[in-house]
C-alpha cells in the first residue's frame, strides 16, 4: 500500500516535472526554429513547426552584414573584466570585514546590501553625466566602471558569508608560523572559500552579460554595443526582420545555455552556503 | 533656508565629482592646419540604420576622407526612437554628436536647448532658392536658418490593386468609401487596414491629424495650445476606433512605426498610410506583390472638398553647438549635395526619399532609376502632397508644441484607452487636450 | 607602537578599494539625485530652480505616480509568488523523483540563462498576435474563435508579463531551494520515520526549518530585482497599452526621458528607493527572527 502511494506520488512528480520541462524548454527550441526558416515561411506558416526549407540566410546576414559576433565579444570581454575586478575587489572587502572589522562588519554588510537596492533607474541619469565629464561614454571601459556598481555590493555580500565559514584558528596557526595578514589570506583563506568565489564570480559574470539599461544609455557605436542593445536596435531597424532577431537570439542564447549546464552544480550551492550563514 | 541646502548639496555633489574624478576642459581644436587643409575628427549620428542608404552614407564618407587625408568621421546610426533619446541624455552630459539628422519636430526642441549652430553659409554655397521656402523655415529661429533639408517625404494612401479590383472597388476617394472597402476587404487573413496607437510612436497622432487636416482644421490652436475637442477631431477619433474595432488586427494597439508597416510589407493589410518607402519594404519582403501596389492621395470628407495634405517630412541634417570641427561638417554636407552623390543616396531608397532641392528630379541619372520608372505615379502624388503641407503641428509655423504633440505618446495612451477601457471618447478627448496643455506649460 | 600602526595600515587595505567604488558609484549619484529631486531641473534645459519638496507632492498627488506604484506592487507580489510557488515545488517534485533529475535539472535552468532582450525577443514572437506560434495554435485547436492577444488584450497583458517573469525567475529559487534540501541530514527522516510520523508533518517540521531562511533571503533579493526590474516590461509592452503594464520604474523612465523632467523622475525614483528600504527592513527583521529561532 505504502508502496504504491510512494510509486504514485513519483508518478505525480514526473508529470508534473515534464509538464515544466516543457514550458521551460520551447521558447529556446522556437528560436532555434525560426532562426532557420525564411521569411516569407515565418509569416506564412506561423504554426508549422519545422521549417520547410532549412536556410542558414538570417545566420550570414546577422554574423556578416550586422557584425553580430562583434557584439559577443564586447558582451564576453566586459562580463569577464567585471567579474575579474569584482571578484579581486569584493573577496579582499569581504575578507577585511568580516577579519578586521568584527563590530562594524555587520553593518558595512547591512549597508552593502542597501546598495543592491538602488534602483538603476536611479543611477542612469548621473552616471551619464559623470561617464561624459570624464570622457568614459561609448566606451567599453566606461561600462565596466558603471557594471561595477552593482557587481562590487552583491559580490561582497555574498562572499561576506563564505568568509564567516573560515575557523579563525587555521589563520592564527598560520599567523604564529610567521606568515603575514597577506600571505594568510592569498594562501590559506582564498583555497578554503574558492567554492564560494566560483559561485559569487559566476553571479557576476552573469549580471554583467545580462545588463541592458546601461549599455542602452552609454553605448552609441554600433561596434561597441553589447548584445542587449544590439539586439534591441534590430528591433528597432527599417525593417522588422523577426528572422534575423531569432537567429542573433540563438547566437547569444544557445552558449549562455550550455554554459548554464556545466556550471548548474556549482551555482546551486551559492546562495545557500553562503550568505546564509 | 532653501538656499543654504541647495548650497550644502551642490557642494556635496561637487565632492563627489571630484571622487569620481572628473573635470578638465579641453582646449578647442584648430579645424585647419596652416595650408587650409581640413583637419579633425567628427562624429555623424543618423538614422539610416540598414541597407542601401546606410552604405551610400558611408560611401561619401570614404570618399570624404580619402579627399581630406587629416579628416576622419565616425557615423553612429540608431533608429529614430533611440535616437531622441540618445541626443536628450546626450545632450544633458555633452555627449552630442558633430553633425546629426534629425526630425524637423525635434529640430524645434533642438533649438529650444540652444544646441545648434545656424547653416545659412552652407544653404547659400547649395543655392537658397533650390530649397522649398517652407522646409527652410522649419528650422528658422530669429532669421537664421539650422537646419538643411535632406529629402523629402509625404504621407499618402497606400493600397492593394489586386484585393480592389477582386472585390469590385475603386480607389476610395472619401474617409466613407475608405472605412467601407477596409471593411470588405478584412478577409482571409488580410486585415483592412491596421491602426497603429504604441504609445512610444506617434502613428495615432499621425492618422488622427490625417482625419482633422482633411477638415480643414488642425490638432493646434492659433495660440497653440491643443485642440483634441474640435468637431474634427472627435469624427476623426471615433472614425480610427471604429477602423480599429472592424479592420484592424487587435494587436495593433501597441504597433509603433515598423510594426504597422510590416504588415503591409507583408501583404496583411489592403490599406496603410505611409510615404515612398512602402515600396523598398514590400520589395523587400514580398517582391511578388510590387505589381500589386499603388498609391493615392488622402481621402476626403466629401469628394468634392478641396486637395489637401496632412503630413509633409522634410528631413533634415543639423551642426551641433558642441562640435569643434563645425566647418568639416559643412564641408562633408556640401559633398552629400554634390549632383552625382545626391541622386545615388536618393536611389538608395527610390520615391521614398525625394529631392529637397529643385534641379534633381529632372535628371537623367536620377529619372532612370526603373523603380522611380514603375512608380511614377506614387511620386507624382507624392511630391503632389509634399508641397501642399508641413511637419504635423506646423501649420501654425514651427514650435516646440508640435514636438511635444507626436514625442509624448498622449495621442496614442488616449487611443488606447478609449479602446482597451471603453473610455468615453469626448472625456478621453478632454483629458488628453488638458494633459497636452500641460505638457506645453512645462515649455514656456 | 610601530607595529600597531603598520597593522591598522594593512586592514584598510583590504576594504579601501571597495569603499572607494562604493563612494564613486553610489554616493555621488544618490545625492545628485537628491539634489535634482528638489529643482525644476529638465534633461536638457541648462537653468533650473530650487523648489523644495515641490516635485515629491506633485509626483504623490499624481493619480499615475500610484497606478504604477499598484501596478509594481501587483507585479513584484504575482511574480515572487509565482516564482517562489513553481521553483519550490519543482525543487521538491526533483528531490523525490529517482530517475531523470540531472534532465530535469538541466530543462528547467534554461529560462535563467536568457537575457532580458532575447526574453523580450523570443515571448513577444511567439505570442505575436498575427504570426505568433501560440496564438494561432489556440485558433487552429478551436480554444479560441480569435487570434488571442496576449500583449494587447487589456484583460490578459499584465497577467502575461507575470507568468513570463515567473518563467525567467522560477529556475533561480528551484536550484538554490534544491542544493538547500539537499543540506537536510537524511537521519532527521529516517528518525521522524521511526517515530510514526507522516510525510507532511516531516515536510513541515524537517523541511520547512531548514530551507525557510534560504528562501527567505532569496525572496528579499527577488524582491528587490522584480521591484526594480525594468528591462522585461520595457521591452515587451513599453508600459502599454494605455498604461496598464506602467510600473514605477517604467514611470520614472517615461518622465525622465519622454517629458525630460528630470527633478521630478528624481523624486519618483527617491520615493521608490525608500519604500524598498521600508520593504528590506521588514524582511531583515523577520528573517533575524527565523535566525534566532533555529539557534
Amino acid at each position: 500500500m505504502g508502496k504504491l502511494k510512494s510509486k504514485l506520488g513519483n508518478g505525480i512528480c514526473h508529470i508534473y516535472l515534464i509538464v515544466l520541462s516543457v514550458i521551460a524548454f520551447f521558447p529556446l527550441l522556437w528560436v532555434l526554429l525560426s532562426s532557420v526558416k525564411s521569411a516569407g515561411e515565418l509569416s506564412a506558416n506561423p504554426t508549422s513547426i519545422l521549417p520547410k526549407k532549412f536556410t542558414l540566410e538570417n545566420f550570414t546576414h546577422v554574423i556578416n552584414d550586422l557584425n553580430f559576433i562583434e557584439n559577443i565579444s564586447n558582451s564576453l570581454w566586459i562580463a569577464i573584466l567585471v567579474t575579474i575586478i569584482a571578484i579581486v575587489i569584493s573577496s579582499m572587502a569581504a575578507y577585511g570585514i568580516v577579519r578586521f572589522f568584527p563590530k562594524v562588519g555587520n553593518i558595512m554588510s547591512k549597508a552593502l546590501v542597501t546598495m543592491y537596492l538602488f534602483p538603476p533607474i536611479l543611477l542612469a541619469i548621473p552616471y551619464s553625466l559623470v561617464m561624459a565629464k570624464i570622457g568614459l561614454t561609448n566606451t567599453r571601459i566606461g561600462l565596466v566602471i558603471v557594471y561595477l556598481s552593482f557587481s562590487v555590493p552583491y559580490a561582497v555580500w555574498m562572499l561576506v558569508g563564505f568568509f564567516k565559514t573560515v575557523p579563525v584558528g587555521i589563520e592564527e596557526a598560520a599567523r604564529v608560523d610567521g606568515a603575514n595578514k597577506v600571505q594568510v589570506f592569498v594562501r590559506i583563506v582564498l583555497p578554503l572559500v574558492l567554492p564560494g568565489i566560483v559561485a559569487t564570480a559566476i553571479y557576476t559574470f552573469i549580471n554583467a552579460w545580462n545588463e541592458f539599461l546601461y549599455a542602452l544609455i552609454l553605448i552609441n557605436s554600433q561596434d561597441l554595443m553589447t548584445v542587449s542593445v544590439k539586439l534591441r536596435s534590430l528591433q528597432g531597424a527599417e525593417i522588422l526582420n523577426w528572422g534575423d532577431m531569432m537567429a542573433a537570439s540563438t547566437l547569444v542564447v544557445v552558449p549562455s545555455v550550455i554554459f548554464f549546464m556545466i556550471i548548474q552544480n556549482k551555482i546551486a550551492g551559492g546562495m545557500s552556503d553562503g550568505a546564509v550563514k | 533656508m532653501k538656499r543654504k541646502l541647495a548650497m550644502l548639496l551642490a557642494g556635496v555633489m561637487l565632492v563627489g565629482s571630484i571622487l569620481s574624478g572628473c573635470g578638465g576642459s579641453e582646449e578647442p581644436a584648430a579645424t585647419t592646419t596652416a595650408d587650409g587643409e581640413l583637419e579633425g575628427d567628427i562624429t555623424f549620428w543618423h538614422s539610416f540604420t540598414q541597407g542601401p542608404r546606410l552604405e551610400t552614407i558611408q560611401k561619401v564618407a570614404d570618399q570624404f576622407m580619402e579627399d581630406n587625408p587629416k579628416v576622419n568621421i565616425t557615423i553612429e546610426t540608431f533608429s529614430w526612437a533611440d535616437f531622441y533619446t540618445k541626443w536628450t541624455t546626450g545632450l544633458a552630459s555633452g555627449n552630442v554628436p558633430d553633425m546629426s539628422t534629425a526630425l524637423p519636430s525635434q529640430v524645434v526642441e533642438m533649438l529650444d536647448a540652444e544646441a545648434l549652430i545656424p547653416l545659412d553659409d552652407v544653404i547659400d554655397d547649395i543655392g537658397r532658392d533650390r530649397f522649398s521656402e517652407a522646409a527652410l523655415s522649419e528650422g528658422e529661429k530669429d532669421g537664421e536658418c539650422y537646419s538643411v533639408p535632406l529629402y523629402s517625404h509625404a504621407q499618402v494612401m497606400w493600397y492593394r490593386k489586386d484585393l480592389l479590383e477582386e472585390a469590385g472597388l475603386e480607389v476610395p476617394k472619401t474617409w466613407d468609401e475608405f472605412a467601407e472597402a477596409a471593411k470588405a476587404l478584412t478577409k482571409d487573413g488580410v486585415y483592412g487596414c491596421s491602426f497603429p496607437c504604441g504609445a512610444s510612436d506617434m502613428m495615432a497622432t499621425r492618422f488622427l491629424n490625417f482625419y482633422v487636416r482633411s477638415a480643414g482644421e488642425s490638432l493646434l490652436n492659433d495660440d497653440l495650445t491643443a485642440n483634441i475637442t474640435s468637431d474634427a477631431a472627435i469624427d476623426g477619433i471615433n472614425f480610427w476606433v471604429d477602423i480599429y474595432k472592424n479592420c484592424s488586427p487587435q494587436d495593433s494597439v501597441n504597433y509603433v512605426t515598423l510594426d504597422q508597416a510590416d504588415l503591409y510589407y507583408k501583404g496583411k493589410t489592403a490599406f496603410d498610410f505611409n510615404s515612398g518607402f512602402q515600396i523598398s519594404g514590400v520589395e523587400e519582403n514580398s517582391p511578388e506583390l510590387l505589381d500589386y501596389i499603388d498609391c493615392a492621395p488622402l481621402p476626403k470628407i466629401n469628394e468634392d472638398d478641396p486637395d489637401y495634405g496632412a503630413e509633409t517630412s522634410n528631413i533634415p541634417i543639423v551642426v551641433w553647438q558642441n562640435s569643434e570641427h563645425p566647418e568639416i561638417c559643412k564641408e562633408f554636407m556640401k559633398k552629400l549635395y554634390e549632383e552625382d552623390t545626391y541622386v545615388e543616396f536618393l536611389s538608395a531608397t527610390p520615391v521614398g526619399m525625394l529631392p529637397s532641392i529643385t534641379g534633381i528630379s529632372d535628371l537623367e541619372s536620377y529619372q532612370s532609376n526603373p523603380t522611380i520608372q514603375k512608380f511614377s505615379n506614387a511620386e507624382k502624388v507624392i511630391s503632389d502632397a509634399v508641397g501642399k503641407s508641413a511637419a504635423l503641428g506646423f501649420e501654425h509655423g514651427p514650435s516646440v508644441q508640435a514636438g511635444l504633440l507626436t514625442s509624448q505618446g498622449v495621442i496614442e495612451t488616449m487611443f488606447q484607452q478609449i479602446i482597451t477601457n471603453g473610455k468615453d471618447v469626448e472625456q478621453a478627448a478632454q483629458d488628453a487636450e488638458d494633459e497636452l496643455n500641460e505638457l506645453f506649460k512645462s515649455v514656456q | 607602537m610601530k607595529r600597531k600602526v603598520r597593522r591598522d595600515y594593512a586592514r584598510w587595505v583590504f576594504v579601501l578599494p571597495a569603499m572607494i567604488v562604493v563612494a564613486a558609484l553610489l554616493i555621488y549619484p544618490i545625492f545628485s539625485s537628491v539634489f535634482y529631486s528638489m529643482t525644476t531641473k529638465h534633461l536638457i534645459k541648462p537653468s533650473y530652480e530650487f523648489v523644495g519638496l515641490a516635485n515629491y507632492i506633485e509626483v504623490l498627488s499624481d493619480m499615475n505616480f500610484w497606478s504604477a506604484f499598484l501596478h509594481s506592487i501587483l507585479w513584484t507580489i504575482g511574480s515572487l509568488v509565482g516564482q517562489v510557488l513553481i521553483g519550490f515545488t519543482a525543487a521538491l517534485a526533483i528531490n523525490r523523483v529517482k530517475h531523470a533529475k540531472g534532465i530535469y535539472k538541466t530543462l528547467l535552468i534554461i529560462p535563467w540563462a536568457f537575457p532580458s532582450i532575447v526574453i523580450a525577443l523570443s515571448w513577444k514572437w511567439i505570442l505575436n498576435g498575427v504570426s505568433g506560434y501560440i496564438p494561432n495554435l489556440l485558433v487552429e485547436l478551436g480554444i479560441c474563435d480569435q487570434l488571442p492577444q496576449f500583449l494587447s488584450d487589456s484583460n490578459i497583458v499584465f497577467i502575461t508579463l507575470i507568468l513570463i517573469n515567473v518563467w525567467f525567475g522560477a529556475p533561480m529559487i528551484m536550484v538554490n531551494v534544491l542544493s538547500a534540501l539537499q543540506t537536510i541530514p537524511q537521519d532527521q527522516y529516517e528518525a521522524a520515520q521511526i517515530d510514526g510520523a507522516s510525510h507532511i508533518q516531516q515536510f513541515w517540521h524537517i523541511t520547512i526549518p531548514h530551507i525557510k531562511v534560504v528562501v527567505g533571503l532569496l525572496v528579499v533579493l527577488r524582491t528587490i530585482w522584480v521591484f526594480n526590474n525594468f528591462d522585461i516590461i520595457y521591452l515587451i509592452t513599453g508600459g502599454g497599452p494605455a498604461d496598464l503594464t506602467t510600473t514605477v520604474p517604467i514611470y520614472a523612465y517615461q518622465m525622465g526621458w519622454g517629458t525630460k523632467l528630470l527633478g521630478k523622475s528624481s523624486a519618483v525614483t527617491i520615493l521608490l528607493l525608500l519604500f524598498l528600504l521600508l520593504v528590506c527592513l521588514l524582511y531583515f527583521w523577520i528573517i533575524a527572527k527565523w535566525e534566532k529561532e533555529d539557534k
